[in-house]
């Protein structure tokens, strides 16, 4: 479909769903650590682990699955060391995660400027080759559809298998015994382990997990949405998804409406940043003056009022961030 | 059916269990008597996987087992419910059922798992809502759940560890029939206790641990009460006779000495609004405290007295009425803190989250509340040689058993655990002293000991209000007794009142 025919609404809710889904798809992986009794902060460093691994593979070999597959590995790496620190370890995991994102901060940079000598040799681009990066990919007739086509059936691969991850991890938690255990473990470890269940395993599991997702998520800002990459590209959406995590209340749909409402607000005022420039409004135009800073602001507001507003009365998983064993026998 | 021989276990250099060696008959309701650290729980935790023995071995059904793991114990059969619930308040109760009692990750096992709770619960006659999130059920229904648990996944032998610490008597009596139908169904049925009436009700043999020691092992009709706690304890004990109340002319009420003392605590017309439309958990509460008497509240758990407790305590401002220290009739506006002239001593319900900082020291939680004050503060700053001086008179007075006053209180005993709690808190002669269950989870010579420092302080002239939910005890130490109903309070003529009507009170149908 031609974006000339798309009309504002459609566009507007075509880039929310698009800016929505890395947020979801790590806030997969958070949800399910968090049931479990893990709080990752670190969730913004694995996203950066994700975007660097996949744009360097995918640059390197050309392939954007493999790069992808890179983001993926890389997320769950990084999640094992995080894991080993505050499950095998019991250290503090607010501390750890802090760690994580500054050491994912770093070694992307480094990554980055090794990356970039590294092409300089050969070609001075440091665009993605040809063919690397995903395009969007439309679902046959599907995408043709009025409003839902470019919405929900144009979109790069990753979003369509982030539906499909959500609807099974939903069921997955809803249904079966799998997620009855892993609900249990954020509210009671110790009926966990009185039923014969191996806490640290399971918590391990499910770091893992979301270190995936959110390596995937990372995978889709750099190789997917935007073929490049910047130092500090993920900038803060991480938080995001651990704030949109306690506004869905530790539910799936809670999860995804508040991805939909930050992406909403968030290509609200990307194109009113873009408008007041273009418009034929004379009333936008008052809003040149306003520095570019306060419409990127907008969303994370707007995310943390809806927070305080929302969030209240729920208290989360119980034993939510804190070690197992809790106690270590004297 | 199962055996233990020579099984012993150490923490450091205390010996938890010394050559234990124990037979558990098919069917039989055997019961484990022991203080508090005897040896009980580490027993316990044995036989069910989550502590390993450092000598000895147990056979089930005459064939060696290694109980390594709870997973161990529940294929082998073995069942238990813990004293401090092991369930997840969130999920259902089924739900709950389901996390112990199926296997592999996909299927519940609901439509099963249903068939054979639903086994079990006729032959108990029991009627559980399988479909109830267990946060709604109060504790006697959520002790029913845990054993149904426990005999979905066990099957040969139940553990009940201090199965009615928690429970009402009328609850505790309600439980015998169930226990004994599991018995009869082939089921072997370990109970652990320190109540000797209950024991005696219950079980067909018992076995006394005393120190990590087997002291007695056989049927329970062979031993009389004052026996069995003896060889528990290993001398005879002056406790407050539970029974004959009037005899006992040290604690006879003092109701009619003449004039009356002034209220040192009044509530009135205290009314509490809940967080769910048209709930009172208090409603028109009215109540006093004198010098000189204590108030014993009696009432099953969960009519108000947590909303009570922290209404006397400035955590909950009531929605109507007043509370009155002393005199200064606005006292109910200040902040716990600046009550000032009414220094009250308060023993909570859980030492271990409210009244003690575990990882400190025992000098340390003894000076909590007057660290900062003089002579224990000079300018701001610590004066540690008053407080080693302090605490070193407290531990004496109160017969702390622990190494030295720099002992973390998490090592110490429940019992010394306690006394640490009531050293600080009576301690210091409050006039108004407010004690909950004081002698929740503490064995019987604990129990005397917090009950007789109570009386010790009514004796001195301080006003007690007594919260407690072992009726028994209660009675026992009370110049009057209100009861707790549903959030509404109302006094009953005790001691002319009986033990039952005050029973029935309790339950609402008088």
């Amino acid at each position: 479909m031609n974006p000339a025919h798309e009309n504002l609404l459609t566009f507007l809710a075509r880039q929310t769903v698009s800016a929505a889904t890395p947020l979801i798809l790590a806030g997969i992986g958070e949800l399910v650590s968090e049931l479990a009794g893990v709080i990752d902060i670190g969730i913004e460093g694995l996203m950066l682990t994700g975007c660097i691994a996949a744009y360097t593979i995918a640059g390197a070999t050309g392939h954007g699955s493999l790069g992808l597959a890179t983001a993926i590995l890389a997320g769950m790496a990084v999640a094992a060391l995080f894991a080993a620190t505050t499950i095998s370890g019991r250290a503090d995991q607010i501390v750890s995660g802090t760690a994580l994102n500054l050491l994912a901060l770093g070694l992307s940079g480094t990554i980055w400027s090794l990356y970039q000598n590294w092409r300089g040799n050969h070609d001075l681009s440091t665009a993605l080759p040809h063919g690397a990066g995903y395009s969007r990919l439309a679902v046959g007739a599907l995408a043709r559809l009025p409003f839902f086509g470019p919405v929900f059936f144009d979109q790069y691969s990753l979003f369509y298998a982030t539906v499909l991850l959500a609807a099974m991890v939903w069921g997955i938690i809803r249904f079966t015994r799998m997620g009855l255990i892993l609900r249990a473990l954020g509210d009671s470890p110790q009926a966990c382990q009185a039923c014969g269940i191996a806490v640290r395993t399971w918590r391990w599991l499910a770091v893992l997990f979301a270190g995936g997702c959110a390596g995937a998520a990372g995978a889709y800002l750099s190789i997917m949405r935007t073929h490049a990459f910047a130092t500090d590209m993920t900038g803060g959406q991480g938080f995001v998804v651990l704030a949109l995590v306690i506004f869905g209340r530790w539910s799936m749909g809670g999860l995804i409406l508040g991805c939909l409402f930050f992406g909403a607000i968030n290509s609200l005022q990307q194109t009113l940043q873009t408008a007041r420039y273009t418009s034929h409004y004379a009333a936008l135009h008052a809003l040149q003056s306003v520095p570019f800073e306060v419409f990127q602001m907008l969303p994370y507001v707007a995310a943390l009022a809806a927070l305080a507003v929302l969030s209240r009365n729920h208290p989360g998983p119980h034993r939510l961030g804190r070690p197992w064993p809790e106690e270590i026998s004297l | 059916m199962l055996q233990l021989i020579n099984i012993s276990k150490r923490f450091g250099p205390v010996a938890a269990l010394d050559n234990v060696t124990l037979s558990l008959r098919r069917g039989a309701i055997h019961g484990i008597l022991g203080e508090n650290g005897a040896g009980k729980s580490t027993l316990m935790n044995i036989l069910f996987g989550l502590a390993h023995p450092d000598t000895g071995k147990i056979e089930l059904d005459g064939r060696r087992v290694r109980i390594v793991s709870p997973v161990r114990a529940q294929r082998l059969g073995i069942g238990m419910v813990h004293q401090h619930f092991k369930m997840v308040e969130s999920l259902t109760v089924l739900e709950n059922i389901s996390l112990a009692a199926a296997r592999g990750l996909w299927s519940p096992g609901r439509r099963e798992l249903i068939g054979r709770i639903r086994a079990w619960t006729d032959k108990l006659h029991w009627n559980l809502d399988l479909e109830k999130p267990v946060a709604d059920l109060a504790v006697g229904r959520r002790q029913r759940v845990e054993i149904v648990k426990a005999l979905c996944t066990g099957g040969k032998l139940l553990i009940l560890d201090e199965p009615t610490a928690v429970l009402t008597p009328q609850e505790v009596a309600e439980l015998i029939p169930p226990l004994r139908a599991v018995a009869a169904a082939g089921m072997t049925v370990l109970f652990i206790s320190h109540k000797l009436a209950e024991v005696q009700k219950l079980c067909d043999r018992i076995t006394i641990l005393r120190k990590g020691r087997v002291v007695y092992t056989g049927a329970i009709n062979e031993l009389d009460a004052g026996q069995i706690a003896e060889k528990m304890i290993g001398a005879r004990l002056k406790f407050p006779r539970l029974t004959d109340h009037q005899e006992q002319p040290d604690n006879a009420p003092r109701r009619d000495s003449g004039e009356l003392a002034p209220p040192r605590l009044e509530l009135r017309n205290v009314s509490i609004r809940g967080s769910r439309h048209g709930a009172w958990p208090l409603l028109n509460v009215n109540l006093s405290v004198r010098s000189g008497e204590i108030h014993g509240i009696a009432g099953v758990d969960g009519n108000g007295q947590d909303f009570l407790i922290r209404c006397i305590l400035g955590q909950l401002e009531p929605a109507d009425g007043n509370v009155i220290f002393g005199d200064s009739p606005d006292s109910h506006r200040k902040t716990p803190g600046t009550r000032s002239g009414t220094p009250l001593g308060y023993i909570p319900e859980d030492r271990l989250r409210e009244a003690l900082v575990l990882p400190l020291s025992v000098q340390a939680n003894l000076m909590l509340k007057r660290y900062h004050t003089s002579p224990f503060a000079w300018m701001g700053l610590c004066r540690f040689g008053r407080w080693r001086q302090r605490s070193a008179e407290l531990i004496g007075q109160f017969d702390i058993r622990c190494p030295d006053a720099q002992t973390p209180v998490g090592t110490l005993s429940g019992g010394n655990q306690q006394k640490v709690v009531v050293a600080r808190e009576l301690g210091e002669k409050p006039r108004l002293i407010l004690a909950v269950n004081p002698t929740r989870g503490l064995d019987v010579g604990a129990s005397a000991f917090v009950m007789n420092q109570l009386l010790a302080a009514r004796r001195e002239g301080a006003a007690i209000l007594l919260v407690h939910s072992d009726l028994d005890e209660l009675l026992a130490i009370s110049d009057r007794v209100s009861v707790l109903y549903n959030g509404q309070l109302q006094e009953t003529s005790w001691p002319d009142a009986s033990r039952e009507q005050i029973g029935k009170m309790m339950l609402g149908i008088a």
